[in-house]
C-alpha cells in the first residue's frame, strides 16, 4: 500500500510538472511561431523561450526520483 | 574566436577609385563605412556625376534584361571574366529578344490555356443540363451565366427586366451547380443581343466568357473542342520550351556577364559612400586586422605610391562588426551561436565550448552504441547527398555527426545496444553505470556535471567582467561562485561525502556570497540576490535532463526488446524495429533540442555577451554595405 502511494506521488510530481510545461510551452509556442513568421531571424530565441519551462518538468522528476530513491528505499 | 578588426581609410587621387574599389570588390575584405556614419570624418561624401548615374541606369537595365532572359532558360552559372564584351552582351539581347519574347508570351499564354480549359469545362459540363433540348438556336444567343446564391433574386429580376426590354420573347432556364453557385442560361433572338448584353452589365451576375477560339461555339461542341484541345497544349509546352532553351543556350557567355554586371553595378554605387576633396577620395572600412597590411602591399603593387591605406582608432561610438573564425571541426558550431545572437565585438565566443560540449551531452542522454552508429550512417548519408543544397544541412550533418559518435561512446560506458541487447544477446557489462537499475548515481553524476557547466560558465564571465572592468558584474559573480562553493560543501556534508567540520566554512560561504551579491545589485538586492542564487541552484539542477531523457531512451528500448520477444519470430522483429526506429527518430531530435537548451539558457547566462554586428564585406559575392552604428 505504502509502496503504491509513494508511486502515485511520483507520478503526480512528474505528471503535473508536465501539464503545467506543456501549458506554457503551448502558449509561448503559438506566439513564438507568430514572431518567427515576422522576423524568422527571431528563431534561437524563441527555441530558448519555448525550453524555459521544461524546468517545471524537470524539477518533477527530480521530486519523483527523491521520493522513489530515498522513500522508497 | 573573434577576429580582431582594424579601421581604416584609403587615401588616393580620384583617377584611382575605379581601380581601388576593383580591388576591394576582387578581394572581398573590407566592410564600407558611409562616410556620413564615420565620426572621424567631416567630407563631404563623393557625389556622382551624370556619367556615373547614367552609367548604374544602363548597367542595371541590361542587368535587368538579362534576368529575364536566364529566368525563362537557366544556363550554368560561371565566374566572373574581366574580358566580358557587354555592347557584344547588348546587341545579342537586341537581335533575340523579340523572338525571346514571343516565345515567353506564347509559354505564358499555353500555361494559361492549361489553367483555365480545366475549369470551363467544369462550368459547362454544370450547365449543360439546363441548356434547353431544342431542335434548332439558329437566330437564337445562348448566354450562360453564374450567379452567387446569396443574389438569387437576380433572376427574377432579370426575367422581369428582360420582358420589359424584349417582350416574352426569351426563357431564362436557372438551377443550382455547386453550393455557392446558381447556373443560369438565358435565351434570345440574336438581333436583341445588343440590348441585352447592355442589361447583364448591369446586372449582378457572372458571365461565362468562353475563349476567343470556342466563343459562339453550341455547348456540347466546345466542351468537346477544349478537351481535344487539352490533349494539344502540354506537346506544345514542351516544344516551346525546348525552342527557348536552344535559343538561349547559345549565349553561354551570359552567366558569366551577369556576375561582372553585379561586380561593375555594386562597385559604382558604392563610390556614393566615399568621402571627397577637390582632388582625392576617402573610403572608409572595417576588415581584419591581420589583412591590412597586404592590403597595404597589395595596393601599392598594382596603384605604385598613388594610394595610401591607414589603419584609424575607432572613435568610442563605433563598434567593429563580427567575424568569426574558428578551426574547420568547430565552424559548423557557429551557425548554432548565430541562431541566438552574435557576440559582441570583443567578447567571448563560445563557438569552441559549443563543439566540446553540445555532443558530449547528446552523447550522455542518447547513450546507445547501435543507436549511434545507426545515427551516424544516416546523417553522414543525408549530408553527402544534401550538403550542396543548403549550408545549414551541411553544418547540422556535422553537429549530429559528432554527437552520434559520442552517442557511440557513451554506449560502450552504459554498455547498451539496443538498450539491454548487448547484456541479453552478448553478456556486455557497463564500464561505469548501468543506466537501467543505478538511476541514484546516474542522477548525481549529471548534477555534477551541471555544477561544473555552470561554475565554468561564471569563471567566463568572471573573466570577461574583468575585460570589460564592469565592477558590478565581477562582483555579482564573484559572489556567486563564493555562495555555490559553500553551498556545495553543505551538501557534501549531508551526503556524508565530507566531515562535518566542512560546515562552517559552507555556512560562511553562502552567508559571504549572498551578503556580496545583494550589495552588488543594489536596493534591490534584498530579493533579486537571493532570487539569482536559486536561480543558478536551478540551472544546475536543470542537468537532471541529461539524466531523464537517458532513462526514458533506455526504458524505450527496454519496451521495443520485450515487446518483440513476445508472439511468433517475424512480428517479433517488425514491431521491435519499429519502436527501435521510433526510439533512434526521439534520440536525434530531443537530445540535441535539449543540448541546446542547456547552452542557450544555463550555460551561455553566465558569461555571454550578445548584440554583435556581422562583417559583411563589400565584395566578393556581397553587396555594397555600410555600416551604421
Amino acid at each position: 500500500m505504502e509502496v503504491g502511494l509513494l508511486a502515485i506521488g511520483a507520478g503526480l510530481a512528474v505528471g503535473l510538472g508536465a501539464i503545467a510545461t506543456g501549458y506554457a510551452q503551448g502558449r509561448i509556442g503559438s506566439a513564438g511561431i507568430g514572431a518567427i513568421a515576422e522576423k524568422p531571424e527571431l528563431t534561437g530565441r524563441v527555441i530558448l523561450l519555448i525550453a524555459i519551462p521544461e524546468t517545471l518538468v524537470i524539477l518533477g522528476f527530480a521530486v519523483a526520483a527523491m521520493i522513489i530513491i530515498l522513500l522508497g528505499g | 574566436m573573434q577576429v580582431p578588426m582594424a579601421k581604416i581609410h584609403v587615401l588616393g587621387h580620384r583617377r584611382r577609385l575605379d581601380d581601388v574599389l576593383e580591388h576591394l570588390y576582387e578581394t572581398g575584405s573590407v566592410q564600407l563605412i558611409d562616410v556620413t556614419q564615420d565620426a572621424s570624418l567631416h567630407l563631404p561624401p563623393l557625389s556622382l556625376d551624370e556619367e556615373h548615374v547614367r552609367q548604374i541606369e544602363q548597367l542595371r537595365y541590361l542587368r535587368a534584361r538579362l534576368d529575364a532572359a536566364l529566368a525563362l532558360a537557366p544556363l550554368p552559372a560561371l565566374p566572373a571574366r574581366a574580358d566580358v564584351d557587354l555592347a557584344k552582351i547588348e546587341a545579342e539581347l537586341d537581335a533575340d529578344t523579340p523572338q525571346i519574347e514571343r516565345l515567353a508570351h506564347q509559354l505564358d499564354d499555353l500555361g494559361a490555356e492549361l489553367d483555365t480549359l480545366p475549369r470551363y469545362v467544369a462550368s459547362l459540363k454544370r450547365l449543360l443540363p439546363l441548356v434547353p433540348e431544342l431542335p434548332d438556336l439558329a437566330g437564337y444567343e445562348v448566354v450562360a451565366l453564374l450567379i452567387d446564391v446569396a443574389h438569387q433574386g437576380v433572376i427574377g429580376d432579370l426575367n422581369a427586366e428582360m420582358e420589359e426590354l424584349i417582350g416574352s420573347n426569351f426563357t431564362i432556364l436557372s438551377d443550382r451547380v455547386d453550393a455557392q453557385t446558381i447556373g443560369a442560361v438565358l435565351v434570345f433572338p440574336r438581333k436583341q443581343s445588343a440590348r441585352v448584353q447592355d442589361l447583364l452589365g448591369h446586372e449582378r451576375v457572372t458571365r461565362v466568357r468562353l475563349p476567343d477560339r470556342f466563343a459562339g461555339m453550341p455547348f456540347q461542341q466546345a466542351i468537346s473542342a477544349m478537351e481535344r484541345r487539352l490533349m494539344e497544349v502540354p506537346a506544345e509546352l514542351d516544344a516551346t520550351r525546348h525552342e527557348l532553351q536552344r535559343l538561349i543556350g547559345t549565349h553561354i557567355d551570359w552567366p558569366a556577364a551577369r556576375v561582372h554586371l553585379d561586380a561593375r553595378i555594386a562597385q559604382l554605387e558604392a563610390v556614393g559612400h566615399l568621402g571627397a576633396t577637390p582632388h582625392t577620395f576617402v573610403l572608409s572600412g572595417w576588415m581584419p586586422r591581420r589583412g591590412v597590411a597586404t592590403l597595404r602591399s597589395d595596393l601599392a603593387r598594382k596603384l605604385g605610391g598613388e594610394v595610401i591605406v591607414e589603419e584609424v582608432a575607432p572613435a568610442p561610438s563605433e563598434t567593429p562588426p563580427v567575424l568569426l573564425s574558428n578551426p574547420p571541426p568547430a565552424r559548423p558550431f557557429e551557425f548554432l551561436v548565430r541562431l541566438l545572437s552574435l557576440p559582441r565585438y570583443g567578447a567571448l565566443d563560445p563557438t569552441i565550448l559549443m563543439t566540446i560540449f553540445l555532443p558530449l551531452f547528446f552523447g550522455m542522454m542518447l547513450g546507445d552504441v547501435a543507436y549511434g552508429l545507426i545515427l551516424l550512417a544516416l546523417v553522414a548519408w543525408v549530408r553527402r547527398r544534401f550538403r550542396h543544397r543548403s549550408r545549414v544541412i551541411a553544418d547540422l550533418g556535422h553537429v549530429l555527426m559528432l554527437s552520434a559518435a559520442w552517442a557511440t561512446v557513451w554506449g560502450v560506458v552504459y554498455a547498451e545496444f539496443f538498450g539491454d541487447l548487448g547484456h541479453r544477446w552478448f553478456g556486455w557489462e557497463p564500464l561505469w553505470i548501468n543506466r537501467e537499475e543505478a538511476i541514484e548515481p546516474l542522477l548525481v553524476f549529471t548534477i555534477a556535471v551541471g555544477a561544473a557547466h555552470v561554475i565554468l560558465g561564471l569563471l567566463l564571465g568572471v573573466w570577461g567582467a574583468a575585460r570589460s572592468q564592469d565592477r558590478r558584474l565581477l562582483t555579482q559573480r564573484i559572489a556567486m561562485l563564493v555562495a555555490l562553493s559553500g553551498l556545495f560543501l553543505i551538501v557534501a556534508v549531508a551526503a556524508g561525502q565530507l566531515p562535518a567540520g566542512f560546515v562552517s566554512p559552507g555556512v560562511a560561504g553562502l552567508i559571504v556570497g549572498l551578503v556580496l551579491l545583494v550589495a552588488a545589485e543594489g536596493a534591490l538586492g534584498l530579493v533579486t540576490g537571493p532570487l539569482e542564487l536559486i536561480g543558478t541552484v536551478g540551472n544546475i539542477l536543470s542537468y537532471l535532463r541529461i539524466g531523464a531523457i537517458g532513462i526514458a531512451s533506455v526504458y524505450l528500448a527496454r519496451v521495443a526488446n520485450e515487446l518483440g520477444a513476445t508472439g511468433p519470430l517475424w512480428l517479433g522483429i517488425i514491431i521491435a524495429a519499429l519502436f527501435h526506429a521510433l526510439n533512434v527518430a526521439l534520440g536525434a531530435f530531443s537530445p540535441t533540442i535539449q543540448s541546446l537548451r542547456l547552452h542557450y539558457v544555463e550555460f551561455f547566462s553566465k558569461f555571454y555577451e550578445e548584440g554583435g554586428r556581422e562583417y559583411e564585406p563589400f565584395g566578393n559575392g556581397s553587396t555594397a554595405t555600410s555600416s551604421r552604428q
